[in-house]
């Protein structure tokens, strides 16, 4: 039934989750608040690179976008919450279109590099106009949790909900959006430009309409990071934030939505883990400050090495060399 | 009129700076095809080696070509551990763009960690050899140390050489060939794998040229999570993007061009947009002529 | 079939990530306030160990901890041993509000000490709501004057002057000794420098050259020399540096190259000697004759009681790091945490160390040369400077010999010379 329904799938996940936020303590539903966030943030690097064979680094610019118009939005003309957020996905999309035509001409290490010089570049455009907030950023309050949810509601659960809610929908939409005629034509250009153009697709089009919904998509993400965070500064979104995204990516299978989950959790639970693990042993401040760095990398290393495709793909592969024979 | 020609040495002194990291970044490109944060890495950690070296020899002059030489053998290590077993198990497609950056970005988080390690979060300082104070003309000390002019020959010197392997030796043709296209190299006899390694070792070569010139230039000092290497990095690649990936002279020409756009609006405008005109002029270079100021139309999508 | 395992497999994560939140046990009843028992407290700082903001900062909670282990080792404070958890945020914010919700929420620190920067710790105060759980955020490493404020931060304190106070001390010691004289600026192009142009502002300073950079670009190899070629066209006679340490070296270094002559004055920040020295020992020689601000006794100042203590104190829990400003910082926040919690009394809340502070924060016996003005309507720390000169080693020696102490405020108050005498240190620094 799941398989005819997958709608009904994703509303039973849902309720599961939100079932299980009343019975976790604090810190776990704002890690699950953070998972939701990074599986949005995934996903759209998952279309813009899997599916339309566009490499970005910069991703983190465009999360950047969608959270100061989110705070930009909320501060100066007070609008509702939902409201910042549609206004974060258009505004980020708008970022994606002009960058999409800048970058349908390019290809390989060039759109890398662009796309990285723009993660490096954005933030500082912070410092340059006042109402930018600065260094030190700008608040970003969505307010208390509705009084009809109790009055032991906290406000972290209520940041869990309404990620949780985010990335289903985002999720849902992006997997019909990708099985669409639309997802079919990015996959056609990835394989084969030549070919798809003879086919009678708009290379040019189809490439500026990746990062244009790849866009919109982080840029929901950045808003809800900047919910979590309660403020959005250059800080928040440096090259590093861009960096995870694409691990985070590749870790999940960069060809397929199916396993974003797994780089979304990876990217929250191993640094605590290997924290963790450090802290049951006292050593010196040498061996604790670079052994999660060590750990963490050699970690992405081997799995990269051994698993480049992905888990999901690697699975695929081997029930296909299984069926074969 | 003196600050006019300031600004000129100043530019010029910044740009060979750019050149040193743009031709170790063309070299790997054009060997390898991969973009390469390892690149950072490596020089990296030849600069501490470099560091080992001159507390240990006292002189820099013999501390630097053998860092150039552990370079160049650090990084064929890297490529037969690391690429090589990259492109045995990816396929070819989206993953094959992302995949090797990914993991030479793991690279370099773990080659900082050790450095972390071994030698502590903290500066570590290199002395300059040459003395950075300005040349005298009369009165006035002018903008060119001896310091800097090092670093031009080093730029003019490597430029020199490693254009001669590549254009005129048997070696240079393995290596153009490889990279462009390695089906077709192999065919004509040429050991691919070999080739790309040699390839790999010039470039963690002249990465650990570049990684020590830069410190002693600039304040002697590095760390781990210098900020210094990370905007040095980046400046470089754009100077070799300006120019035109695909070659050496233009990857000098693009650092110039850089250094100087950046010194005049340093000077006569205002020294707060250094990095948005930075990237301005990365976009307005990849609108206007992707293929940079050197280099023929791209024939085949890179 | 190939959608069948995609399915499992998405099922398969989404199990594993329930499982993964589930797997850790609801929060216990808490009778009293978490990290306080009769023999413990724990503390808890988030600051950058690693990442490009780390050199010199990654000191701090070293230093911290070499205090409060000397404070154990002599029977810590009314009985309670003080343990301090340190967390690496990579001077990045939303690190910092995951790493502080680590220490509210699972560490269950007592209080956050020592946070540093302005945006992680607005980004911890508003996410992890302090204010609302009350938990105490003690003397937050950063010179934004907006934390002074009790109503918008009711459990934060401040401690190091803002840098709008810091700017006008030094505009009028300006206006006083180089009336007349070409001045010029060089300023990070950011909240840090703008503070700084509004306290020269108020102060009534006018720079004929001001020159902003963009933070990070002093670094860049053009930078130094572009700012030196500006200033030796414009006939600088003083030069104010108020930036953070490369741009400090870039500026002197740059200047060594080109023969510039400057009488340099350099702002607190960037002014730490030794910080310089670790880039490159070569350039402290440059800074003699420079005139430098502080309101902590010079690390180099062997003969002052705390300094003394804590050189000893560092040197044999920390042997092969430098001492120098870091240091002193760090074991400064140390020490006047433990004096705070002395004084909160035996049965410890984190209400009544709030409380404490407010009523006797000002009073506390501390290290620093000015004092605190710690009240029950403000959470202003330190609110003065003292004026130095840097002598051939880079020590920066008090001008008149002894330490003249200025304070002001971060609004339009006026800049006086204060009377301020810095009461006794207690017997061998230890909470009696």
């Amino acid at each position: 039934m799941l398989k005819k329904h997958p709608l009904f799938g994703f509303i039973l996940f849902g309720v599961i989750l939100f079932l299980l936020s009343n019975r976790v303590d604090e810190l776990r539903v704002f890690q699950g608040a953070t998972v939701a966030i990074y599986v949005i943030a995934i996903a759209s690097i998952i279309l813009l690179t899997g599916y339309s064979g566009q490499v970005s680094l910069g991703h983190g610019a465009l999360l950047a976008i969608g959270g100061y118009a989110a705070a930009l939005s909320r501060n100066y003309w007070g609008a509702p919450v939902w409201l910042t957020f549609c206004i974060a996905v258009l505004a980020a999309a708008l970022g994606g279109y002009l960058l999409g035509l800048a970058a349908a001409r390019l290809s390989g290490p060039y759109l890398a590099g662009t796309t990285l010089a723009l993660a490096i570049g954005l933030p500082s455009i912070a410092n340059q106009f006042s109402i930018l907030g600065g260094e030190q950023g700008l608040l970003y309050d969505i307010g208390l949790p509705p009084t009809s949810l109790g009055a032991d509601f906290t406000q972290y659960k209520w940041y869990f909900w309404i990620s949780a809610l985010a990335a289903l929908v985002t999720i849902y939409w992006l997997r019909n959006v990708m099985n669409s005629r639309y997802g079919r034509s990015w996959k056609a250009v990835r394989s084969n430009d030549v070919a798809a153009e003879l086919a009678g697709i708009n290379v040019g089009r189809n490439k500026v309409l990746a990062f244009t919904v790849s866009a919109g998509v982080a840029g929901l993400a950045g808003a809800l990071l900047a919910m979590t965070i309660s403020t959005v500064s250059p800080g928040a979104f440096p090259l590093a934030l861009s960096f995870s995204l694409a691990t985070g990516a590749v870790l999940s299978g960069v060809t397929t939505l199916g396993g974003v989950m797994i780089g979304a959790v990876t990217l929250v639970a191993i640094p605590e883990i290997v924290d963790t693990v450090v802290h049951r042993f006292e050593s010196s401040e040498a061996v604790a400050n670079n052994l999660p760095g060590l750990l963490v990398s050699t970690l992405l290393i081997l799995t990269v090495l051994f698993v480049p495709n992905g888990p999901v793909e690697q699975m695929r592969a081997r029930h296909e060399k299984r069926a074969k024979r | 009129m003196t600050q006019f020609i300031d600004m000129l040495l100043i530019g010029i002194g910044a740009g060979s700076i750019y050149a040193l990291m743009a031709i170790a970044m063309v070299l790997v490109w054009r060997s390898t095809r991969v973009i390469n944060f390892a690149q950072a890495g490596m020089a990296l950690l030849s600069t501490y080696i470099g560091f080992e070296l001159v507390q240990r020899t006292g002189n820099f002059w013999i501390a630097l070509p053998l860092a150039m030489i552990l370079g160049a053998l650090f990084s064929a290590l890297v490529e037969i551990l690391l690429i090589r077993t990259l492109i045995k198990h990816s396929t070819t497609g989206p993953v094959a763009g992302i995949v090797p950056i990914i993991a030479t970005l793991g690279l370099l988080g773990f080659i900082r960690a050790t450095i972390g390690f071994i030698w502590g979060n903290q500066d570590i300082q290199i002395q300059p050899p040459l003395s950075k104070v300005g040349f005298k003309i009369g009165e006035d000390t002018i903008a060119l140390s001896p310091m800097n002019l090092l670093v031009l020959l080093t730029v003019i010197g490597m430029v020199l050489i490693l254009g001669f392997i590549f254009q005129k030796t048997s070696l240079g043709l393995s290596l153009r060939a490889s990279a462009y296209s390695p089906e077709i190299a192999q065919l004509a006899g040429i050991r691919v794998g070999a080739i790309r390694t040699i390839g790999w070792a010039i470039a963690g070569a002249a990465g650990a040229a570049a990684g020590l010139l830069q410190t002693v230039n600039g304040t002697g000092a590095v760390s781990p999570d210098s900020l210094e290497f990370s905007l040095l990095l980046t400046f470089g690649f754009i100077a070799a993007v300006i120019g035109g990936l695909e070659s050496l002279p233009g990857a000098v020409l693009g650092a110039v061009v850089l250094g100087l756009v950046l010194a005049v609006v340093q000077i006569y405008i205002s020294g707060t947009l250094v990095f948005i005109v930075a990237f301005a002029l990365l976009l307005l270079v990849l609108l206007i002529r992707p293929q940079g100021f050197i280099g023929a139309k791209a024939g085949r999508r890179a | 079939m190939i959608r069948t395992n995609r399915r499992k497999l998405a099922l398969t994560s989404a199990v594993l990530a329930v499982v993964a939140m589930t797997a850790s046990s609801l929060p216990a009843q808490a009778a009293s306030d978490p990290g306080v028992t009769s023999t413990s407290i724990k503390l808890g700082i988030t600051v950058p160990m690693t990442g490009i903001a780390a050199p010199g900062y990654n000191k701090i909670p070293g230093a911290m901890k070499a205090y409060f282990d000397y404070v154990n080792a002599n029977g810590g404070v009314n009985g309670r041993k003080i343990t301090l958890v340190i967390k690496d945020d990579q001077y990045i914010p939303t690190t910092a509000v995951a790493k502080a919700n680590e220490l509210i929420l699972k560490d269950k620190v007592f209080a956050l000490v020592g946070t540093l920067g302005t945006a992680s710790t607005k980004a911890i105060s508003a996410s992890t709501q302090l204010a609302k759980r009350g938990i105490p955020s003690l003397f937050v490493n950063t010179g934004f004057s907006g934390f002074a404020d009790k109503k918008a931060y009711p459990t934060t304190f401040s401690i190091l002057p803002s840098y709008q106070m810091e700017a006008k001390i030094m505009g009028k010691f300006l206006k006083d000794k180089y009336d007349g004289k070409k001045l010029a600026l060089i300023y990070q192009d950011d909240d840090f420098g703008r503070d700084a142009l509004a306290g020269f502002k108020q102060a009534g300073v006018s720079f004929t050259t001001a020159i902003p950079y963009a933070s990070g670009s002093q670094s860049l190899p053009a930078t130094g020399a572009g700012w030196i070629s500006k200033l030796k066209a414009a006939g600088t006679e003083v030069t104010v540096l108020f930036g953070v340490s490369s741009a400090s070296t870039a500026a002197l270094a740059n200047a060594y190259a080109a023969g510039y002559k400057t009488q340099w004055v350099l702002g607190s920040v960037g002014g730490d000697a030794t910080t310089i020295a670790a880039s490159n020992k070569a350039y402290v020689p440059l800074l003699f004759g420079a005139k430098g601000f502080s309101f902590a006794p010079a690390p180099s100042d062997s003969a002052d009681e705390y300094v003394k203590l804590f050189q000893s104190i560092y040197a044999s829990a920390q042997p092969t790091q430098t001492f120098d400003n870091n240091v002193v910082a760090g074991m400064s926040n140390a020490f006047l945490a433990v004096q705070a919690i002395k004084a909160a009394g035996s049965n410890l809340t984190r209400a009544g160390l709030i409380k404490t502070i407010e009523t006797k924060g000002a009073s506390l016996a501390n290290p620093f040369l000015t004092p605190l003005g710690y009240s029950a309507t403000s959470h202003i720390g330190a609110t003065g400077y003292w004026i130095g000169t840097y002598d051939q080693t880079g020590a920066l020696k008090p001008d008149g010999g002894k330490y003249t102490v200025y304070t002001t405020d971060s609004g339009n108050g006026p800049v006086v010379e204060s009377s301020y005498k810095r009461p006794a240190m207690p017997a061998k620094g230890l909470p009696n």
